[in-house]
């Protein structure tokens, strides 16, 4: 099959799109190394930018929607094409959550940094940070090269972020109950987390629209879910 | 309540049965078919039947006897003078050479044992026709070196001999004739047993001009012949760039009113008028009132175009027609004037249609008689082939038809065999035109 | 860089080429074409669709005065061609349809050789002083035809003989070979299978950086790919003119959205 379509206007609204995807995702990507950063930090300046950086993420969003249904509209894609342009919807939505996500974050690094700090928690919480991050640029890298086995990887890898909040859920519970002076710290500490860890689950969702996108059927394995906060009532320590 | 059962689903028959209304059909098929073949079938037995006819009985045409005499072209009687002057030898008629040849005649006869009753030479010289005489003079008079030596001719035999050896005369029928007897016959075929006689291929029977009555193995086709010919340039000549172009205007330029389409329906009823009725039409106009002169080419040519006209009209029109509009708005598209777009694209893939349509106007002209009758191309006797161009068209000839007519009338039965071999001569060249037009048009057609 | 696709979405050229306003067209008695006022932007593609019957390609044809042709139609109004009346009593229609040529429905190369069918139009027009000028503005016409490549070396070969598509890319040629301002196309695609047509979309999307093109067709998705602005005709009518985008995505009027989303016939 040849690359190009005999429209070669057809291939240039396609790369139009796939540019502001991933212009798009170099942004996301910025967004989480820099809440996490000024979390770890404290700089409450960086983490005003990261609050204002998320305006441009949402226009994005809505720039890539009205071009996809612009595309849909003029060029009635079908098979391959068609699957690029709903992966890149989805992929789209999903990368605006993960923003938003990371504007929580920044948010929270604001109040944080009126509180005592929580030894030890900031740089876990900014190691999880930094693996979602590897995980959504192997994630865009795989939509690039439309590599379905990395984008498997990067869905097995959120097995690890998984484990990462665990270990910091039973973390925090822990300095709950040593410390009643460190309930409302910890809760903003546990708010970001999870929110890092939904941040994987977005970030697995784009790995799954890939696979979807190189072989034409959504993954039917199951997530490794291996966030038992919800389900198992035995996680925290007596 | 009734016990009102499902109606009988009909059986589904096997595609393999046929059932009674196929058959009929089929059958009924089978019989045109039938018909069809023996309508081809009882065609070509009349082809075969026409073309035996006419063969057998015009084939003989093409053969005449010749006697083969040695002559000894006299010095003292031929050219007193001794001097070979050419105005000394025109002198000399075909009378004088007559002694030369029944001296010959004797000769050749004694010569051969040939046993005969009859003694005197001007009798034996009736087995020749009387243009051997003739035939002589003119070779003397070509090669005055001749004179003084014996030379070989080959001279035509009279019309009742020629007859006889082709069977057509038998014995019995001599008994009534005053030219000759039994006992020519008899001596006939002593010199044809000894070679003397001998049947051969006739060439000016192709090549030469009419004859009179009385001597049929003289007639031949050859300025008849140049006649059509001359009357076929000027039909070609005027129709087909009158007929086209008449029919492109027609066609392509004029509006579309009622005077036009009177005008259609009016070509349409000329092609079906009789061909005499352009005869009268040539005889007033061209001969009556443009005072052209009779029985010449031209004039016929003139009436033929105008029988010819309608059949071209008719068949360019059809053949425009054929032309699909999309190449005409191609042309027009691209910013062709409307003659442009006619006479360059129209008009080439038209060609096809036309060329078959002026070919076979002309074949049709080429074997009409009837309009010739009334200007005066029946009948007229030619003599001497036209000497160039202009006297070609101008001086009166006969056309190939015509003279075939002509030949029919004659009371000679050798005449009759004589327009059976026009006939196949006609023949020849109308098969040889439609032969052109296929040729022509496959040429054309292939460039589509 | 990333905006320039989108910039060049929108209509590249303000200037007009072609004004009509007020054309009414009659067949005999049928009033045809009604109260019709659009201007077409010079250097775009502009479609027309409608469904059948609705007099597009009777206003095409009127551009080029090709009506005059047909002897019971009758055109009134007013069409400009660069500011000038194209039904004046002065203008010669051969001459007006060097410069607005168009391409027809079903490819009709002449029954000559490629060659020759290309340089007929410039040779009636006497665009070229030699042989050479001719040769070069043949090649020039079959590149821009995107089908050099596959003549080059059979340019005596009948016209004839090539494929559908193929065909009707050396009818394109033909057609720019006059150096017209402007190409008509008449539903140049609806004889054409899938790829064929394709690549004359592809093509006439290269067209519009020379010419300004107006296509007729009945197909909304090839009008939705090729253009830049699309009129909507319905029973004689324009109902609607616009930058195709927006009309596929937000017609202003509904009939439009009715027959895009082909809710009528």
């Amino acid at each position: 099959m040849s690359d190009t379509h005999i429209a070669s206007a057809f291939d240039r609204d396609l790369e139009t799109i796939q540019a502001l995807i991933m212009k798009m995702g170099g942004l996301v990507e910025k967004a989480i190394l820099d809440a996490a950063t000024s979390m770890e930090t404290r700089d409450e300046e960086l983490a005003e930018q990261v609050r204002s950086g998320d305006q441009a993420i949402d226009k994005l969003e809505e720039q890539i929607n009205e071009e996809a249904a612009r595309v849909i509209a003029l060029r009635a894609p079908t098979a391959i094409d068609l699957r690029v342009i709903l992966t890149v919807m989805k992929i789209a939505g999903n990368l605006e959550r993960i923003g938003d996500y990371a504007k929580n974050m920044a948010k929270r690094t604001t109040v944080l940094s009126q509180m005592t700090p929580i030894n030890g928690s900031s740089a876990a919480l900014r190691r999880m940070a930094r693996e979602v991050e590897r995980m959504l640029r192997s994630a865009l890298d795989a939509y690039i090269q439309r590599d379905a086995d990395l984008a498997h990887d990067v869905v097995l890898r959120d097995h690890d972020v998984d484990q990462m909040y665990n270990a910091l859920f039973r973390e925090f519970l822990t300095f709950m109950m040593e410390d009643p002076r460190n309930i409302t710290p910890c809760m903003h500490l546990h708010f970001i987390a999870k929110n890092t860890e939904r941040m994987g689950d977005h970030v697995t969702s784009i790995a799954e629209q890939v696979i979807y996108l190189v072989t034409g059927d959504m993954p039917d394995d199951p997530r490794p879910k291996q966030d038992r906060t919800s389900t198992d009532p035995n996680v925290a320590p007596n | 309540m009734t016990d009102a059962s499902l109606p009988e689903p009909r059986h589904a028959r096997s595609l393999k049965e046929v059932d009674a209304r196929t058959n009929q059909r089929n059958r009924a098929e089978t019989r045109f078919r039938a018909y069809g073949i023996a309508a081809v079938a009882t065609g070509l037995v009349f082809l075969l039947v026409l073309l035996g006819a006419i063969l057998f009985n015009g084939v003989g045409a093409f053969q005449q006897t010749f006697i083969n005499v040695p002559v000894y072209l006299d010095p003292a009687k031929l050219d007193k003078n001794g001097e070979r002057n050419i105005e000394d030898i025109k002198k000399v008629s075909t009378f004088g050479y007559n002694p030369l040849i029944e001296q010959a005649l004797l000769d050749a006869v004694q010569e051969s044992g040939a046993k005969t009753e009859l003694d005197s030479a001007a009798d034996m010289k009736k087995l020749l026709s009387a243009s051997a005489a003739a035939q002589i003079r003119d070779t003397v008079i070509a090669n005055p070196e001749l004179i003084g030596q014996t030379v070989d001719f080959r001279l035509l035999a009279a019309s009742r001999v020629d007859g006889y050896l082709k069977g057509r005369v038998q014995r019995e029928d001599v008994t009534r004739d005053k030219n000759i007897d039994v006992t020519h016959l008899d001596l006939t075929d002593e010199l044809h047993d000894a070679g003397i006689i001998t049947k051969g291929f006739n060439m000016a029977f192709i090549t030469g001009a009419d004859a009179s009555e009385s001597r049929p193995e003289q007639a031949g086709l050859g300025v008849s012949m140049l006649g059509s010919f001359f009357m076929m340039l000027v039909v070609l000549g005027l129709s087909l760039p009158i007929g086209v172009a008449a029919s492109i205007y027609l066609e392509e330029f004029a509006p579309q009113n009622r005077f036009t389409d009177l005008i259609e329906v009016n070509i349409s009823n000329l092609a079906a008028v009789p061909s005499i009725v352009f005869g009268i039409l040539g005889l007033a106009a061209f001969i009556q009132f443009a005072h052209l002169p009779q029985s010449a080419p031209l004039v016929g040519g003139l009436t033929l175009t105008l029988m010819t006209l309608p059949t071209i009209v008719i068949s360019t029109r059809a053949s425009l027609k054929s032309v699909p509009p999309s190449i005409r708005d191609a042309a027009l598209g691209v910013g062709a004037s409307k003659m442009q777009a006619v006479f360059h694209h129209v008009l080439p893939m038209a060609m096809p249609g036309i060329l078959t349509g002026t070919i076979i106007g002309l074949a049709q002209a080429l074997g009409e008689t009837a309009p010739l009758l009334l200007i005066g191309m029946v009948g007229y006797i030619a003599t001497n082939p036209p000497e160039g161009l202009a006297s070609g068209f101008l001086d009166p000839n006969s056309a190939m038809p015509a003279q075939i007519f002509e030949w029919a009338k004659r009371a000679d039965p050798a005449y009759y065999e004589r327009a059976w071999g026009g006939i196949i001569i006609l023949l020849v060249f109308l098969m040889t035109m439609n032969i052109i037009a296929i040729i022509l048009r496959r040429r054309f057609e292939r460039r589509w | 860089m990333y905006d320039a696709p989108t910039l060049e979405r929108d209509v590249t050229q303000a200037t007009t080429k072609f004004s009509a306003r007020n054309v009414q067209v009659w067949y005999g008695d049928t009033h045809a074409i009604k109260d019709v006022d659009v201007d077409i932007e010079d250097k775009t593609v502009t479609a027309f669709i409608g469904p059948s019957g609705c007099g597009k390609s009777t206003f095409l044809r009127c551009l080029n005065r090709m009506n005059d042709t047909i002897d019971v139609c009758r055109v009134e109004g007013d069409i400009r061609l660069d500011g000038e009346d194209i039904y004046d009593k002065k203008v010669d229609p051969v001459q007006l349809r060097a410069k607005v040529g168009m391409v027809f429905q079903k490819p009709n190369p002449f029954p000559k050789s490629i060659y020759d069918n290309i340089a007929y139009g410039p040779r009636i027009h006497g665009l070229a002083r030699s042989k050479a000028e001719l040769d070069e503005i043949v090649e020039n016409a079959l590149r821009r035809g995107a089908i050099w490549d596959e003549v080059k070396d059979r340019l005596d070969a009948p016209g004839t003989g090539l494929s559908g598509g193929q065909q009707q890319r050396l009818c394109i040629a033909r057609a720019v070979a006059t150096q017209p301002e402007v190409l008509l196309m008449d539903e140049p695609c609806s004889a054409l299978d899938p790829i064929a047509t394709a690549q004359v979309e592809e093509l006439i999307d290269e067209l519009r950086a020379n010419f300004s093109v107006i296509i007729v067709t009945h197909s909304m998705q090839q009008a939705a790919r090729v253009s830049q602005k699309t009129a909507f005709f319905h029973l004689g009518e324009l109902v609607e003119f616009g930058e195709t985008g927006h009309i596929f995505t937000n017609p202003e009027d509904e009939r439009t959205e009715s027959y895009i989303t082909g809710r009528i016939g």
